[in-house]
């Protein structure tokens, strides 16, 4: 017999809460690892057990309809991100000094705007800068390798929103590439 | 370079303390704990028949905002619902089914042979949720003697529900004690 799905489990634990504990199990460090890359170790160690205990109290809500818990997981966790802003910031800003550093330079790629210790802690101020839910959609494709459907079901959002909020964020991150956004990206 | 490739060249994970996940996983646990210890069990608990019970946990729960306490459904193989209990504040009420008990749904009995009161915070916010599911309302909302304020509605099969919000509290001759 294959094991229950993640639906299962959680219609499973609104009469026997403990076995919530298993989507913790299947779960949690995929979890802890998206919350760490986010705003850091300190804070993800604080807010994965809450994520799950939020995810725990609200299971009622979880759409039976979906085998995976993880999509609506991200989603409980983009939102306790959101009360941690700054240090995700920081964590960005530092990200891009580690970036540059580590880039080769390109020089086929011209000194347009390619030279990476002024290229990286642009594009981290780009993101910094983008709206929180094109920001979210940005990370969640990029980072987390969602595909568009989870991110769909994370965010609560049609999949269409997902698109077009996705080419959103490339477009503003593009205008960096080019000429004309050489000289100004918004700063903070 | 693309943007999308700029933006994952910024991923950098973090490193965790090795207990970091059962950590985590303790206060879930912890949390999963403390809900088992809010489980009621009031000493009276008034049984309600109805001929359709799957039809009246819906209508309660739209209409009135009660919820089933789902772990103490009891259900045949067939998945006819036998008896259910719902909450709301610190009430329960058992919905059963007519007939058990010698308990008769007034839709079959023509008559209801009494009314639940019930107490809550915004009675005209209630009665305006009541009026969207489609509760017949048996007495509009209206003020009554020392602050209180009442509706009455009957539910799917005609037992009547009384709401009141500023109802007066009861002094108790025992606090607390079970017999």
């Amino acid at each position: 017999m294959s094991p229950p799905s993640d639906a299962e489990v959680v219609g499973r634990s609104l009469a026997e809460p403990e076995a919530f504990g298993l989507i913790y199990d299947r779960h949690a460090t995929t979890l802890l690892r998206f919350l760490g890359r986010r705003a850091g170790a300190g804070v993800a160690e604080g807010l994965v057990g809450e994520l799950f205990r939020i995810a725990f109290e609200r299971r009622k809500a979880f759409d039976g309809s979906r085998a995976s818990a993880l999509p609506w997981l991200y989603g409980i966790g983009a939102n306790l991100l959101l009360k941690h802003r700054r240090t995700e910031a920081r964590r960005l800003r530092a990200s891009a000094r580690i970036a540059a550093s580590l880039e080769v330079p390109d020089r086929r790629a011209g000194a347009a705007a390619l030279d990476a210790r002024l290229l990286f802690p642009r594009v981290a101020d780009a993101i910094e800068a983008l709206p929180d839910d094109e920001r979210e959609t940005l990370l969640l494709f990029a980072w987390e390798d969602l595909p568009y459907q989870s991110i769909a079901e994370a965010l609560e959002l049609p999949i269409g929103t997902v698109r077009s909020r996705l080419s959103r964020a490339r477009a503003r991150l593009r205008e960096l590439l080019e000429p004309k956004g050489k000289d100004r990206v918004r700063s903070r | 370079m693309k943007p999308v490739d700029l933006a994952k060249k910024l991923r950098r994970d973090a490193a965790f303390e090795a207990a970091a996940l059962d950590r985590g996983k303790a206060e879930l646990m912890a949390a999963i704990r403390q809900e088992g210890e809010r489980r009621i069990r009031p000493t009276i608990v008034p049984q309600v028949p109805y001929a359709n019970i799957g039809a009246a946990l819906s209508f309660l729960e739209r209409a009135f905002g009660f919820r089933e306490l789902l772990s103490s459904r009891l259900e045949g193989a067939n998945g006819v619902i036998h008896h259910a209990n719902v909450e709301f504040g610190d009430g329960v009420i058992g919905i059963g089914t007519q007939g058990a008990h010698g308990a008769i749904s007034p839709q079959s009995a023509g008559v209801a042979s009494q009314y639940i009161s019930v107490a809550v915070a915004d009675v005209d916010a209630h009665y305006q949720r009541a009026l969207a599911a489609g509760a017949r309302i048996a007495d509009e909302p209206h003020d009554e003697s020392a602050g209180v304020r009442a509706y009455e509605a009957l539910d799917l099969e005609g037992h009547r529900w009384r709401f009141l919000q500023g109802a007066r509290e009861m002094p108790r001759y025992e606090r607390r004690g079970r017999p």
